[in-house]
C-alpha cells in the first residue's frame, strides 16, 4: 500500500475513504440546513467559515425545535469543544511555532488529529496533519456545496443511510489504535462514560468529561507496549 | 435557519476554541507525563463521539437502525477490511434495515 506523505504511516486507501465520507456527509449536512430554510449562500459560508458541522447541526437543531437564536448559538458552541480538547492533544507535536498552529487550528477535526497523532515521529505527525487536513476539508467543502445547490434533490439522506458514515469511519480509524490493554480501558472508557452522561449534560459536555478516561495512560508505565 | 450573523458568532466561537486548544499551548511547557496522557485523548474523544453518533439522538439515548449498520462496519474493522468498505456498509445497512 502506498502511504501519503511518504514514509509516514498515513495509506492512500485511508485518505481516499475519509475523502468520500465528509464528501458525503457535506451534501446531507448542507440538505439539512436547506431544508431548515437555510439560503444557499449562507450555507456555503457556514461550511467554509465556521467549518464544523457540528456546531451548525446543533444550531439548527435547536432552532428547528424552537429554540431561540441565542440558545441555538450556544448549543453550538458547546458541542463544538471537543475540537478545542482535540486540538490541545495534538498541539505539544505540532510546530514550535505559534503562527503556524493558530493556523492549523482552523481544520482540526477527529480524523486529521488521530490519524496525526498515531505517527512516531513529531515530523510526520505534522506532515499527515497538514495532508490529511486538505483530504478532509476540500471534499467536505465540495460536498457542502453540491449539496446547497441542489437543494432538496435528495429528499431523504436518512434513507440512504448515511447518518451511520462518520461512527463507522471512526470504528475504523480507532481499530488499529487498540492494541494494548490500556488503549482499549481508555476507549471503551470514553464510550461509556458519554454514554452515562448524554442524557444529563448539555450539547457536547459529555466530551470533555470523556476526554478523562486518557488519564489512564499514566497506569503501568511498563505495560504500555505489552 | 442560519443567517449571516449566526455564521459569523458560530465560526469565532468555532475557532476560538480550536486556536485555544492548538496555539495557545506551549508544547515545549508540556512535560512527559502530560503528553502521554494528551496522546490518549484524541482515542477516548473518538470513542466518546462513535458511542453517542451511534446510540443517540439530539441528548436522547436510542437504539435505531443506525446500530445495525455500525455493528456491521465494526465487525469489518475488527477484520481489518478497507475503509471504504467499512463505511459504505455501514451506510447500505442502516439504509436496508429502514427499508424493511
Amino acid at each position: 500500500m502506498r502511504q501519503i506523505p511518504h514514509g509516514t504511516s498515513l495509506q492512500t486507501g485511508e485518505a481516499w475513504a475519509i475523502a468520500f465520507t465528509y464528501f458525503t456527509v457535506a451534501i446531507t449536512v448542507s440538505l439539512v440546513h436547506s431544508t431548515a430554510g437555510t439560503p444557499t449562500w449562507v450555507i456555503v459560508a457556514a461550511t467554509l467559515i465556521v467549518n464544523s458541522a457540528t456546531a451548525t447541526l446543533a444550531y439548527a437543531a435547536v432552532t428547528t425545535a424552537g429554540g431561540s437564536v441565542a440558545a441555538g448559538v450556544a448549543s453550538g458552541w458547546l458541542t463544538s469543544t471537543r475540537f478545542g480538547v482535540l486540538a490541545a492533544a495534538l498541539a505539544p507535536r505540532l510546530w514550535p511555532q505559534r503562527w503556524k498552529r493558530a493556523l492549523a487550528a482552523f481544520s482540526a477535526f477527529d480524523p486529521n488529529i488521530a490519524l496525526a497523532n498515531r505517527e512516531e515521529k513529531d515530523e510526520d505527525v505534522r506532515r499527515v496533519y497538514v495532508a490529511m487536513s486538505l483530504w478532509l476539508v476540500l471534499p467536505w467543502w465540495l460536498g457542502a456545496s453540491i449539496g446547497a445547490l441542489i437543494g432538496d434533490l435528495v429528499s431523504d439522506p436518512k434513507a440512504l443511510g448515511m447518518d451511520a458514515m462518520f461512527p463507522a469511519l471512526f470504528i475504523a480509524i480507532i481499530r488499529p489504535q487498540l492494541t494494548t490493554q490500556n488503549a482499549r480501558l481508555i476507549a471503551l472508557s470514553g464510550a461509556l462514560v458519554a454514554l452515562g452522561l448524554v442524557e444529563i449534560l448539555q450539547g457536547g459536555l459529555p466530551f470533555l468529561v470523556a476526554a478523562l478516561p486518557a488519564l489512564l495512560a499514566l497506569r503501568n508505565r511498563e505495560d504500555r507496549n505489552s | 435557519m442560519l443567517t449571516w450573523g449566526v455564521v459569523a458568532v458560530l465560526a469565532v466561537g468555532v475557532y476560538g476554541q480550536r486556536v485555544l486548544g492548538m496555539a495557545l499551548i506551549e508544547p515545549k511547557s508540556i512535560g512527559d507525563r502530560s503528553r502521554r496522557v494528551l496522546a490518549m485523548v484524541p482515542l477516548s474523544v473518538l470513542c466518546a463521539v462513535t458511542a453517542l453518533q451511534t446510540f443517540s439522538s439530539q441528548n436522547e439515548l436510542v437504539i435505531d437502525a443506525r446500530v445495525a449498520g455500525i455493528a456491521a462496519a465494526a465487525l469489518l474493522a475488527w477484520k481489518r477490511a478497507p475503509m471504504f468498505l467499512v463505511v459504505v456498509v455501514a451506510a447500505a445497512v442502516t439504509a436496508g434495515v429502514r427499508l424493511l
